[in-house]
């Protein structure tokens, strides 16, 4: 299915990153944007309300984000590919929907313009320290993508993308971008409708009385339908049969549970994307993502100046995440660089992929800024030169974290 | 709940909307059978979110008959209701009251669960209609389960109404609640006993207290602007021909 040349916006032009999400959303065919305007996500949906009233799409400025999150749900059922908006404490409400989302099956896009955390945090500044809550922000066991897109075209292209991984395996994708990223201008090419691919909703076509509203595809992903059509649709939050009917049966629950992780899990190297560079033969492979893939550049280019051979793996897929690609990596590297903007979250991950075969090194950053990219070359310096292996991570010093703490806090009887 | 949903069925049937186009989300949870025989599209949502769930299918779309069944005194996502009646959201929102928190007629309601109150309950009640009213709802009426034929009236009423109509239903807990207090019998003659019925009662007066009889009765019925009518009148306004209004003759 081709993209709706009414709904795309075809041409060049310097905008920023929030702005070429709301842009990519509307390409995508999004017919409903519900949000809670939050720093620094606010451009996002302002571009939507100003172009959404031309192309069929409406907003709503919901009271909250609980609101919403529940809108652009109810949206879903309703037929139309809805979108979400928002940035870290705005997230943390929406955990609750998110959770329901996964448990129904819901299609639907949110983007996370992540700021400085915890709680209200640096709304007008950067952060990377939602990765985590991403993934296990609501309770019980699900599955979801995220995404990071690193640059404005990568917003517009990634969330089309995001809306069509979400059509195809029914369930909450994210876009897990950061302020620098949003607020990022740049030149951001959109193509022509016929050159934008869309995944379609997986409608089910037969008979009312043949529908089973959660039994699954091949792939493991039912058939949807929408609200309104005849289907006396009976939808749950509570562990439900493939009818959707309730039950708390132990081997139910563990069958269908174990489908909603599994659709996503058994599907990871179709949803997965990766970009990687020099990574054949490299001594240390730098492990990125979002804006923090971008600072890693430089980071690396000065650490090649030195006459190491360093290769960089950046995330695009964060969610799921890739390990069995980390763990080939580091049975031939001898350590991994992680920058994240965070005290320690997708660097775990590194660590558990890697099984102690390689030494996994995180740059952190506390937030509110990006790193200095002679970090990166020094932490990469130090963990081509670690001879012995390491257990667990290592947390490299930076310059910014030894200015303010003098190297840091020592716990005194 | 049983006797609310049956008289949903009877309204859906009084009002002549085809049960395919209304969607009922709830935070009740309702047994598959009852929606089964409701024909209507069911979506048990988290609690407290039916309200705004059911904005997103409207807004979604608009051919949608949305009714959004709350309860727990609104107590999660009463904000819902209080801006989908700023807004006039085109819903018809039911709210059951089953007195789990609050007192009634001075004394330990009969009704009240005992679990969560073991010393009699103490807080006062919401108003609810009036609550309805001064939010901007454009109906708002109150029955008890024993009222059933006026509250199928209201039901097929309230389909018809353009934007955010209210029903409070005073209804008798959870049958574990009911059995507990051993007075499941009793309840609908406590409804007899304590309601009386006033038709277009200002909302500011029906208040529950202890010392007067429950008003019932429908209190508001008036004509607002829908969400959608003013969206698609200021965009049509500001964007012309630029605008394809959302919903209604062009949807």
């Amino acid at each position: 299915m081709k993209a709706n040349p009414k709904d795309v916006l075809t041409g060049v032009y310097y905008i920023d990153g929030d702005v070429a999400s709301g842009y990519g959303a509307l390409a995508a065919g999004c017919k409903l944007v519900a949000g809670y305007p939050i720093t620094p996500s606010t451009e996002a949906f302002e571009a939507m309300c100003r172009r959404g009233p031309q192309v069929g799409a409406v907003f709503i400025q919901m009271e909250d984000e609980l609101g919403s999150m529940a809108a652009v749900l109810g949206a879903a059922w309703s037929g139309v590919k809805s979108m979400t908006i928002t940035s870290g404490p705005g997230y943390s409400l929406m955990q609750e929907n998110i959770g329901f989302a996964a448990m129904v099956e819901t299609p639907f896009v949110l983007l996370n313009i992540q700021r400085g955390g915890p709680s209200t945090g640096v709304p007008t500044k950067t952060g990377q320290a939602d990765m985590m809550q991403s993934r296990w922000g609501s309770h019980g066991d699900y599955e979801l993508i995220a995404l990071s897109p690193d640059s404005p075209q990568e917003m517009f292209d990634y969330t089309i993308k995001a809306f069509n991984l979400a059509e195809k395996y029914r369930c909450p994708v994210m876009i897990m971008s950061d302020e620098c990223v949003g607020h990022m201008t740049e030149k951001v090419v959109i193509p022509e409708a016929e050159k934008i691919e869309l995944e379609p909703r997986r409608l089910f076509t037969g008979q009312p009385d043949e529908y089973i509203p959660f039994k699954p595809d091949p792939d493991l992903v039912p058939k949807m339908a929408k609200a309104g059509d005849g289907f006396n649709l009976y939808i749950t939050g509570l562990v439900h049969d493939e009818r959707g009917h309730p039950i708390k049966n132990e081997e139910f629950k563990l069958k269908y549970i174990r489908r909603l992780v599994d659709k996503i899990r058994l599907n990871k190297e179709k949803i997965i994307e990766l970009k990687e560079e020099g990574t054949d033969g490299a001594d240390v492979v730098v492990v990125s993502y979002g804006i923090s893939s971008r600072v890693a550049v430089k980071g690396v280019e000065l650490a090649r100046k030195k006459g190491i051979k360093v290769g960089t793996l950046r995330l695009v897929t964060v969610w799921p995440f890739p390990d069995e690609r980390i763990t080939k990596l580091a049975k031939k590297a001898k350590a991994f660089v992680v920058p994240e903007i965070n005290y320690g979250q997708i660097v775990f991950e590194v660590a558990r992929c890697s099984h102690g075969q390689a030494n996994v090194v995180l740059v952190p950053h506390g937030g509110a800024g990006v790193h200095n990219p002679d970090d990166i070359a020094d932490a990469i310096e130090y963990a081509v030169r670690e001879e012995k292996k390491i257990e667990g991570v290592v947390e490299y010093k930076t310059r910014l974290e030894k200015l303010v703490f003098e190297g840091g806090y020592t716990l005194k009887e | 709940m049983t006797s609310i949903t049956q008289a949903l069925g009877k309204g859906i049937e009084k009002s002549g909307i085809d049960c395919r186009k209304i969607s009922v989300p709830s935070d009740i949870p309702f047994s598959p059978e009852v929606v089964r025989e409701l024909g209507v599209d069911y979506f048990q949502t988290p609690r407290g979110r039916a309200i705004a769930f059911g904005t997103g299918l409207k807004l979604g779309n608009p051919a949608l008959k949305v009714v959004p069944i709350v309860g727990d005194l609104m107590t999660l996502g009463g904000n819902h209701f209080v801006h989908g009646g700023r807004r006039n959201m085109e819903v018809c929102v039911v709210c059951v009251n089953n007195f789990v928190y609050k007192k009634i007629a001075g004394k330990p309601v009969p009704f009240a669960a005992v679990t969560f109150s073991p010393y009699s309950a103490f807080e006062e009640p919401f108003n609810f209609p009036h609550l309805g009213n001064s939010c901007g709802a454009v109906y708002t009426a109150r029955w008890t389960t024993l009222h059933t034929e006026e509250l199928a009236n209201s039901f097929a009423e309230a389909l018809h109404k353009g934007g955010l109509s209210m029903i409070e239903v005073l209804a008798p807990g959870p049958n574990y609640y009911t059995d507990i207090n051993g007075i499941e019998s009793e309840i609908l003659k406590f409804y007899y006993e304590h309601s009386v019925i006033k038709n277009n009662e200002d909302p500011r007066n029906v208040a529950i207290t202890p010392e007067e009889k429950i008003i019932v009765g429908k209190f508001t019925d008036k004509e607002r602007p829908t969400f959608i009518d003013s969206y698609n009148a200021q965009h049509s306004k500001i964007l012309g021909d630029r605008f394809t209004p959302h919903g209604g003759k062009n949807a």
